[in-house]
């Protein structure tokens, strides 16, 4: 409806080629970035947001990197990889290595962050290099578990090598970058380094999968016997998704140890790595967009049940009495009745769209009421205290955590991604149908 | 197709409508941050720890509170990971918690330099870094118990005693779990091998520390130590005590560290008769036979509720988590009284914990005397040992070799 | 020298008994691959399930009754056979013919589903799995072996046994193994290949029963019995993915190693080989022989 291809003439190869093609991709794309980069730290600046929504900002802005490196892989290569942690924990120990160990003469001060960036992601590309090799023989199942091998393996390495490690503690203090002279310390210029480097990394991965090398992992991912056949070196090509990947993963380490101002492995363990599995699968394999929505979302999950089970328990255990079973019936009748008056009166299918849209929506509410009343009444003692709450919470966290994965890969393989583009497509030929 | 987009709008409202909610702290309440792990790998300490923090909150609260002021407690679990565990600690900051319970040694690690920006203290009662027991050099973190260096060394001088007096000659074992919080005493231990004249060997689990019959068989079979000194959580002592027993090694020849030491541990290696003779290092009192138990008990029958299982099974971690709340909000009084009656700020509370003195709940915590030097309060504990299906208390509050301590706080501050 | 030759034996009798006990966890895995194909990263918390409900059976009024302990198994048999089918019908359907990837990581969502329930439900505490069995352990001439470990080494030769006669002479078994072989053929000739899939996974779910409750009783129940899972992979890489008699003798090497190289290697590292052995072994055997001592070597096809 406000988009139309037809009209948008290129008259340079430059403007044909360039990432953002269509008026309103760019003017989506500068609205996002303007979002992020100036609504969200002005709102944080005159006290409409708190400060601690920019942390979790940041900790998605490094995610993003980490999961674009993962998708790379995952996604674009097709290599299952489970040991994507480890390459973060490579990283983070490098920057913790180099700001401790390299005299601070050189630099005036710990080495500066443009130079333990790079290194630490060099660094992982190394050893993702290292362990992209059995990619050649192992395809499939038997490189997922040796990709899980190598976390393990990367991670023993660390822990039991004091040179690496720093000690028997295993955890390196890392000072905060300095631009300038300044210390990046508060989380508003974290907020923005962070930002810098997301933006970087995503830039970086569209102008990727657009390249030639993009389009030989793509072959790879498709068919890697034909690729290999039409000439693409897939030994050479594999290496280099894994030394991508790890090197984008070695960068999400570097900036997440500047972030925490620690390196310690136990921040990357394989939890780690299946969240970022997680969030590509959710988002949507093999799509930048999609890599993007699914950190979001893996991100704010915990959050998200946190607040709910907490607001939701808050009510329980100050309104006690309206979860009584009875109350719970009247609430459902009072919402349920005219709903099923009007499905009896007329087929769901047959409502326009906007009705049924609305009908769905105020339909939530008693399905909601019904399902946490049948949970209170299961469970209600669990409900006695806050502490209780807070148990719920994880183990809640978990289960939903479980329960959307299995969605998103039973329902919409593509992820997030696909949900997207189908609400796009509509809205393209809006009024239309098609 | 409409399905999808329905979803979008309902996850975009939803992300809106949390995005702007937000707690408003109410008057006369202070807010503490307390970070749990209740589903990640020590959930076995959490899940009878954290209830019991919020049990004795309770307590104080329905006797007035803090001089007046109510306290709130904001719990997040953090599974044990750190992400979470800093993010939790941007939320205590954002409700105006003027302290943080922090839970976890890597997680406290992490949030050294955050507390010190923030100016929020942080306790870390039975984990942490030992070298945080350096007042100077981390000024906002408290240990408040014994570190894991107090606890070697007390475990050695229990040895000693044991072993009638003299360690010269004799083989002591060290088995620990294989994370920096197991290799943290081993420099320690050492330093006391060398002094005392005893010869010691390492034995490190790796995680998960669930089956560990190689290491034990190593130990019994092979080294054959006079003493064993194990320092081992979460699933691993359980295990460790069956092996031991399984291979014939007398129990009363190991003595385990604070996290070995619980109730859950005992059941979980198979029962009260098969740990007995089992030492074990406390650093809060076992067993419910103090005033404030008492306390609680009572309050619970006045709301007519049942008392908690876990304060009459599990009441090592039980007191613990009683002790932790306890001594963090002796700390806030004393940041109240000498604000007069003021809302104290987090700095405020973190100069008042360096004033805690003789606070000893009746008995369950030690006598701890936290000065700007010493944060760790004196690296007090006690040995309980299981017998006749309970743990009996063996030895009084002590401290032992303070002098090797010091040395080695001196030594990590150079670094 | 005669102590260190029996400290050697020591560690490979012990190596070899938690062995068997990993390839009783490892044989639910390859029934699982063997006949569908699928590959299960929750085997672990499958056997954490069905501890619980065999740990929640006995905490009842039957602690300590002669007959509690069937009556658990017999609880933890249906839970993990109705868990099974109802895991086979609403994830592994939809999910066929899928890349690999996508049976992973439903398998891996699965596994922390399960991992968050026991807590909601039953309480986080660990329970305990009280078997009639001796706490002291058994004599067996050259070596004193733990009872549970002992029991463990029985169940699983007696269900490798089980499962070979079944899939080597029932009907049955023919029938699945038809259905492993080739899907098209074996629905043409008139097997149905659903219900042999259900069946599978029921298979798998008992097996899972069976190693619930002894490694339960073994380390206690809670949520971080799952991570025994881990061990499942090199054993099956070991011995190939689909190989009955391959998770046997991986389990074998696995423990062996692991416990050779904890007595051996341990004192010189400072601790932590026997975490590192059996992945170290794992990736040597993938680069050499991926699909293991006895797996059925796969021909891809274009």
């Amino acid at each position: 409806m406000f988009h139309r291809e037809a009209g948008t003439f290129k008259t340079s190869y430059a403007k044909d080629m360039a990432l953002f093609p269509l008026p309103i991709a760019k003017g989506a794309a500068a609205f996002f970035l303007a979002t992020v980069a100036v609504a969200i730290p002005a709102a944080v600046l005159t006290g409409l947001m708190h400060e601690y929504y920019l942390t979790i900002f940041t900790q998605i802005f490094i995610a993003i990197v980490g999961a674009l490196g993962l998708n790379i892989l995952v996604g674009w290569t097709g290599q299952i990889s489970i040991g994507h942690a480890a390459f973060m924990s490579v990283g983070a120990y490098t920057v913790g290595n180099l700001v401790t160990k390299v005299p601070h003469e050189i630099f005036g001060g710990p080495m500066p962050f443009w130079l333990t960036i790079p290194a630490g992601g060099l660094m992982a590309a190394l050893i993702g290099t290292v362990v992209g090799i059995p990619s050649l023989r192992i395809k499939g199942t038997y490189l997922a578990i040796a990709t899980l091998a190598s976390q393990l393996i990367i991670e023993w390495i660390i822990n039991h090598t004091p040179a690496i490690s720093g000690g028997a503690g295993a955890s390196i203090q890392v000072p905060r970058p300095t631009l300038f002279g300044n210390e990046l310390k508060t989380p508003m210029e974290i907020y923005y380094f962070t930002l810098f480097f997301a933006v970087v990394a995503i830039v970086a991965t569209m102008n990727l999968v657009r390249s030639r090398i993009g389009r030989a992992f793509v072959a790879i991912r498709d068919q890697d016997i034909a690729a290999e056949i039409i000439g693409i070196n897939i030994f050479r090509y594999k290496l280099l998704s894994f030394a991508i990947s790890s090197f984008y993963a070695g960068v999400c380490g570097v900036l997440f140890a500047y972030y925490s101002s620690i390196a310690n492995y136990e921040a990357f363990q394989i939890n780690i790595s299946i969240d970022y599995l997680a969030m590509i699968i959710i988002g949507g394999l093999g799509s930048v967009l999609g890599t993007i929505l699914g950190v979001i979302f893996v991100q704010l999950l915990p959050v998200a049940i946190r607040e709910v089970v907490t607001a939701y328990g808050g009510y329980v255990i100050a309104n006690p009495e309206q979860m009584q079973l009875d109350s719970l019936l009247r609430t459902l009748m009072i919402w349920g009745i005219p709903l099923l008056v009007l499905l009896a009166v007329r087929r769901f299918v047959s409502l326009g769209f906007w009705t049924r849209l609305i009908v769905t929506l105020l339909a939530i509410v008693p399905a909601a009421m019904t399902a946490l009343g049948v949970l209170t009444y299961l469970f209600g003692s669990q409900f006695a205290n806050t502490s209780a709450l807070s148990a719920m919470a994880a183990s809640l966290k978990l289960i939903i955590f479980g329960m959307l994965i299995i969605f998103f890969l039973v329902v919409e393989p593509e992820g997030l991604a696909r949900l997207w583009r189908n609400v796009r497509n509509y809205f393209r030929v809006w009024p239309f149908s098609y | 197709m409409w399905k999808s987009g329905l979803k979008q709008l309902a996850a975009a409202a939803g992300l809106l409508g949390l995005m702007s909610a937000g707690a408003v702290a109410q008057d006369k309440e202070l807010i503490i941050g307390m970070q749990c792990d209740r589903t990640g790998p020590t959930q076995i300490v959490g899940t009878t720890l954290c209830p019991a923090y919020h049990d004795y909150v309770a307590l104080i609260n329905s006797k007035g509170g803090v001089e007046g002021w109510k306290i709130k407690v904001i719990e997040i679990d953090h599974e044990y990971k750190v992400p979470p565990a800093m993010e939790a600690h941007e939320r205590f900051k954002k409700e105006g918690a003027i302290f943080h319970s922090v839970y976890g040694t890597p997680q406290i690690a992490a949030l050294a330099k955050k507390l010190e920006e923030d100016k929020m203290a942080a306790t870390s009662p039975g984990f942490g870094s030992a070298a945080a027991a350096d007042g100077k050099r981390f000024p906002y973190i408290f240990p408040v118990a014994a570190t894991y260096w107090s606890q070697a060394t007390v475990a050695v001088q229990f040895a000693k005693k044991q072993l009638g007096g003299n360690l010269k000659g004799k083989k002591i074992a060290y088995i620990f779990f294989d994370n920096p919080a197991g290799k943290e005493p081993i420099g320690v231990l050492e330093d006391l091998a060398k002094a005392e004249g005893f010869q010691m060997r390492t034995f490190g689990v790796p995680s998960p520390g669930i089956e560990m019959g190689a290491q034990i068989l190593d130990i019994t079979g092979r080294f054959k130590p006079d003493f064993v000194i194990a320092h081992l959580f979460g699933r691993a002592p359980a295990v460790a005590i069956k092996e031991l027993k399984g291979k014939g090694f007398p129990l009363s020849k190991v003595v385990g560290f604070v996290w070995a030491s619980s109730e859950a541990d005992i059941l979980a290696a198979g029962g009260w008769n098969i740990a007995e003779g089992y030492h074990t290092l406390q650093y809060a009192g076992v067993g419910r036979d103090y005033q404030v138990i008492r306390d609680i008990e009572a309050m619970y029958k006045a709301q007519n509720k049942e008392i908690p299982k876990q304060m009459i099974d599990n009441s090592v971690m039980y007191n613990r988590g009683i002790f932790q709340a306890a001594i963090q909000i002796e700390a806030i009084r004393l940041a109240v009284v000498a604000k007069k009656g003021e809302k104290p700020t987090g700095q405020d509370v973190r100069d008042a914990f360096e004033r805690v003195k003789n606070f000893t709940l009746g008995g369950l915590a030690p006598p701890l005397a936290i000065t700007p030097e010493d944060h760790e309060g004196g690296g007090w504990v006690q040995v309980w040992t299981v017998k006749g299906g309970k743990f009996v208390k063996t030895t009084d509050w002590q401290q032992a070799y303070r002098d090797v301590i010091k040395k080695h706080l001196a030594d990590e501050a150079k670094k | 020298m005669l102590e260190e030759l029996s400290f050697i034996v020591a560690l490979i009798m012990e190596g070899a008994s938690i062995g068997l006990m990993y390839s009783l966890i490892a044989l639910g895995f390859v029934l699982i691959y063997k006949a569908t194909d699928a590959i299960n990263f929750a085997q672990g918390e499958f056997v954490m399930l069905a501890a619980y409900g065999g740990a929640v059976t006995l905490a009842g009024s039957l602690a300590g009754t002669s007959y509690g302990f069937i009556l658990a198994f017999l609880a933890a048999l249906v839970l993990m056979i109705g868990f099974s089918f109802a895991l086979e019908r609403t994830v592994l359907r939809p999910l066929l013919g899928r890349p690999v990837i996508a049976v992973i990581m439903a398998t891996i969502g699965l596994a922390a589903i399960f991992r968050g329930l026991p807590p909601i439900t039953v309480g986080a505490s660990t329970k305990t799995v009280p078997l009639p069995i001796p706490d002291t352990p058994i004599d067996l001439w050259i070596h004193r072996i733990p009872a549970i470990d002992l029991l463990g080494v029985v169940v699983t030769l007696l269900s490798v046994a089980v499962l070979t006669w079944f899939f080597r002479k029932s009907r049955m078994g023919v029938a699945m193994r038809a259905v492993a072989d080739n899907q098209q053929v074996a629905m043409a000739m008139g097997i149905n290949v659903e219900r042999y899939f259900a069946i599978a996974w029921a298979m798998a779910g008992i097996i899972a029963a069976l190693g619930g409750i002894i490694w339960g009783s073994k380390l206690g129940v809670d949520t971080q019995l799952a991570l025994v899972g881990l061990k499942v992979f090199p054993v099956v890489i070991l011995g190939g993915l689909d190989s009955i008699a391959g998770a046997v003798v991986g389990g074998l090497i696995v423990g062996i190693c692991e416990s050779l190289a904890a007595g051996y290697l341990d004192p010189y590292v400072g601790g932590g080989t026997k975490d590192f052995a059996p992945y170290v072994i794992m990736i040597i055997m993938l680069m050499f022989k991926p699909y293991g001592l006895f797996g059925k070597r796969k021909i891809e096809r274009i």
